[in-house]
C-alpha cells in the first residue's frame, strides 16, 4: 500500500468504493441466475424426498419442458401479451398522444399529467383498480360503458382473460411510450417539415415519409425497453388473475412461480427460468451490440 | 399569428381546425382511458357505503381514513414499507454513489465490460430468479439464525434479533434484496451525473488544499444531486410498488408491508371491507405518484443505460 504512487492508489480506492454495489448484485442477481443452470439440472422440490437431497438429472427437466403443453401455452400467452400491449397497444396510444401533444394544443401539461398517472400506480392497485372496472354484473364500471352500444354484462376476467390483462398494460405503459417517443420527435429538426410543406407535402406524406424514418432510432429503443421489461412483468398478472382461468393468462414469470411454490417443484421451475433468461439476455446483447451505448 | 411561409387562405384554415379537433378528440379519449379506473377509488375511498362498484356516494366521509389509524394491520403495512423500501432507497443511494463514482472516473481495462454487464444484469426477469434467490435467501437465513443463537443465549432477544436480521420472513432480507434490484439503475444514473462533472473541480479542491473528504462532501455531493435525486426517486418507485419480493420473503402478519397486506385482505372475498381498502390503496398510491412527478424530468435521460425507470 504505501510504495503505491498517488495515481496507483486512487485507482485502487475505486475498486474498493464499486466493491460493496457489486457484492449485492452479484450475490442476489448474477450468482442466483447461474446458479438457475444448476438447479435445472436437478429434480430438487419443496416437498418430500427430493427436498431433503436432490439429485442430478441432467436434462430431464428441459425434455419435459419441451413437451409440456402448459409451457407451450405459457410463451404463446407471453408473446400475445407482450405483442398486445407493448408493442401494439402502448406503442400506437403512446405514438399518438405524442403526436398530438406536439401541436399547438391548449392544456398540454394536463393531459400530459392524466396520461402519466397511471404509470405511477403501484402493480397491486393497478390489480384492484381494474378488478372493480371489470366487475361482472350489470353495476360493473366496464358492463355500464358498454351497456350504452347495448352489449350484454360480460364476465370480463373470464370471457376475455388475455384481453383483459392485455387492456391492463396498455393502460399502464401508455405513459413511457409517450414520453420516449416524445423525446424523439423533438430532436427531428423542424426546417424539415418547414421544406416539405413549402414543397407541398399532405400531413400524411409528412407523417410516413420524414416522422417515421427520423423516429426509427428512437421506436427501435422503445421497442426494446418495453419488450424487455413486459417480458419481466409479474406482480400485474397475478394480482388480477393468478394466471388462471385456466392458464389462460399464465404469462412466463407466473408459470415459473406456479410450477416451483404451488406445484413444489423448483428444479423443474428452474428450467423454465433458464429458457426466460436465455430469452432476455439474447435480446439483452442485441441491443447493446445493435445500440452500440456509449458508456 | 401569420405564418410567412404559408399563406392563410381558406383552405388551410379549414384544414387546421380540423386537425385540431381531432387532436382534441385523440387527447381526450386517452385522458378518459387512463382516468376512468381512478374514479372509483377515489370515490369509494370517501363513500361510507364503499362497494365494489362504481357509485356516486350519499354523502362524504372521511371515516375510511381515520379507521385506518385506528386499524392495527393497516397501520402496521404502511410503516413497514416505508421502513423497508425507506432503507432500501437510502441503501441504495450510498451505494450507487460510491460505485457511480468510482464507475466514472476508473480507468481499468474491464470498465466498458462491466458498464456493459450491468446493463444485462438490469435486463433479468426478477420471476427467473425467484427459484435460486430462495435458495441463497434459505442459506443465509440459517447462517444469520446461527450467529444470533449463538451470540445469545436468550429467546426474547433471539426472537427481535432474528425478526430485524433474518432472510427469509426478516427486513433484513428484504431491505438487501430490494436494494440489489435497484442498484444496476442507480449506479448507471450515477455514473452518467458524475461524468458530466469534470475532474478538474476535484483537483483544483485537492490543490487548494481540500482534504479527500471534503472534495467529497463540498464539491462532489452537492455537483450531484440531480443525479442523487433521479437514482433516488426511481429506486424508490421501484421498490415502493414490487409485489413479487414481498411475496416470496414475507408471511408472518407483523412483517407484511403494503402491497401484501392489501392483496391478502382481498382474497377474503366474503370479508372485503372496500371503504379500508380504497382509502389504503389511496395512502399506498400517493407516494408514488408524487415520486413520478418529481422523476418524470428525469425519466428519459435513464434510457442510455437501457432502462425502464
Amino acid at each position: 500500500m504505501f510504495n503505491m504512487t498517488y495515481e496507483a492508489r486512487r485507482q485502487f480506492g475505486y475498486r474498493i468504493m464499486m466493491t460493496p454495489a457489486l457484492v449485492l448484485m452479484a450475490a442476489f442477481i448474477v450468482f442466483p441466475a447461474f446458479y438457475a443452470f444448476s438447479l435445472s439440472l436437478t429434480d430438487d422440490a419443496l416437498l418430500g424426498f427430493a427436498a431433503q437431497e436432490s439429485s442430478y438429472v441432467g436434462l430431464r427437466n428441459f425434455s419435459r419442458l419441451f413437451s409440456d403443453p402448459l409451457f407451450w401455452n405459457s410463451l404463446k400467452v407471453t408473446l400475445i401479451f407482450v405483442i398486445g400491449s407493448a408493442v401494439i397497444g402502448q406503442f400506437v396510444l403512446g405514438f399518438a398522444s405524442a403526436l398530438m401533444l406536439q401541436r399547438p394544443v391548449k392544456y398540454k401539461s394536463i393531459f400530459n399529467a392524466i396520461i402519466c398517472l397511471p404509470n405511477a400506480v403501484p402493480e397491486m392497485v393497478v390489480g384492484f383498480l381494474w378488478i372493480s372496472m371489470f366487475a361482472s354484473g350489470e353495476y360493473g364500471t366496464l358492463n355500464r360503458l358498454v351497456a350504452w352500444f347495448g352489449v350484454e354484462p360480460q364476465q370480463w376476467l373470464y370471457t376475455f382473460p388475455l384481453m383483459s390483462i392485455i387492456i391492463v398494460n396498455t393502460w399502464r405503459g401508455i405513459a413511457f411510450a409517450m414520453i420516449l417517443l416524445t423525446s424523439g420527435l423533438a430532436s427531428i429538426p423542424k426546417d424539415i417539415y418547414e421544406a416539405a410543406r413549402v414543397d407541398g407535402a399532405t400531413d400524411t406524406q409528412i407523417f410516413w415519409r420524414i416522422t417515421v424514418p427520423m423516429m426509427m432510432p428512437t421506436i427501435f429503443l422503445y421497442m426494446f425497453i418495453s419488450t424487455v421489461t413486459t417480458f419481466a412483468i409479474f406482480g400485474l398478472v397475478y394480482t388480477l388473475s393468478r394466471g388462471g382461468p385456466a392458464n389462460s393468462t399464465e404469462i412466463l414469470g407466473i408459470y415459473i412461480y406456479n410450477q416451483s411454490f404451488t406445484a413444489f417443484q423448483l428444479g423443474y421451475g428452474a428450467a423454465v427460468a433458464v429458457i426466460s433468461l436465455v430469452v432476455s439476455m439474447v435480446l439483452g446483447i442485441i441491443y447493446v451490440k445493435a445500440l452500440k451505448v456509449e458508456v | 399569428m401569420v405564418t410567412l411561409v404559408r399563406p392563410a387562405n381558406e383552405e388551410t384554415i379549414m384544414t387546421h381546425h380540423a386537425s385540431q379537433r381531432r387532436a382534441y378528440l385523440t387527447l381526450v379519449l386517452i385522458s378518459l382511458f387512463c382516468l376512468m379506473p381512478f374514479f372509483w377509488v377515489v370515490l369509494a375511498a370517501f363513500d361510507p357505503k364503499a362497494s365494489q362498484f362504481l357509485q356516486i356516494p350519499d354523502g362524504i366521509t372521511v371515516n375510511h381514513f381515520w379507521n385506518l389509524l385506528a386499524n392495527e394491520s393497516g397501520v402496521r403495512w404502511v410503516l413497514n414499507s416505508v421502513g423497508i423500501v425507506g432503507t432500501a432507497t437510502l441503501l441504495t443511494l450510498i451505494l450507487a454513489g460510491f460505485g457511480g463514482y468510482a464507475l466514472s472516473r476508473t480507468q481499468a481495462w474491464w470498465k466498458r465490460p462491466l458498464l456493459y454487464a450491468i446493463i444485462l444484469v438490469r435486463i433479468v426477469p426478477p420471476p427467473a430468479l425467484i427459484v435460486p434467490v430462495y435458495k441463497v435467501m434459505l442459506f443465509l437465513n440459517e447462517w444469520i439464525n446461527n450467529l444470533i443463537n449463538s451470540l445469545t443465549s436468550d429467546v426474547a432477544q433471539q426472537v427481535v434479533l432474528s425478526r430485524i436480521f433474518s432472510f427469509v420472513d426478516g427486513y433484513l432480507g428484504l431491505i438487501l434484496i430490494q436494494t440489489a434490484m435497484q442498484l444496476p439503475l442507480a449506479i448507471w444514473i450515477m455514473k452518467t451525473f458524475f461524468d458530466a462533472i469534470p475532474k478538474d473541480y476535484e483537483e483544483a479542491a485537492a490543490l487548494d488544499g481540500a482534504s479527500q473528504w471534503q472534495t467529497v462532501r463540498h464539491v462532489l455531493i452537492p455537483l450531484a444531486l440531480p443525479g442523487f435525486a433521479a437514482a433516488g426517486l426511481f429506486a424508490f418507485i421501484n421498490a415502493w410498488g414490487d409485489f413479487l419480493m414481498p411475496l416470496m420473503f414475507t408471511s408472518s402478519p407483523e412483517l407484511q408491508t403494503l402491497p401484501l397486506g392489501m392483496f391478502r385482505a382481498f382474497l377474503r372475498v366474503d370479508a372485503i371491507d372496500y371503504g379500508f381498502l380504497t382509502a389504503l390503496a389511496v395512502i399506498y398510491t400517493l407516494p408514488a405518484v408524487i415520486a413520478f412527478a418529481f422523476a418524470r424530468k428525469f425519466l428519459t435521460q435513464t434510457f442510455s443505460g437501457g432502462v425502464k425507470g
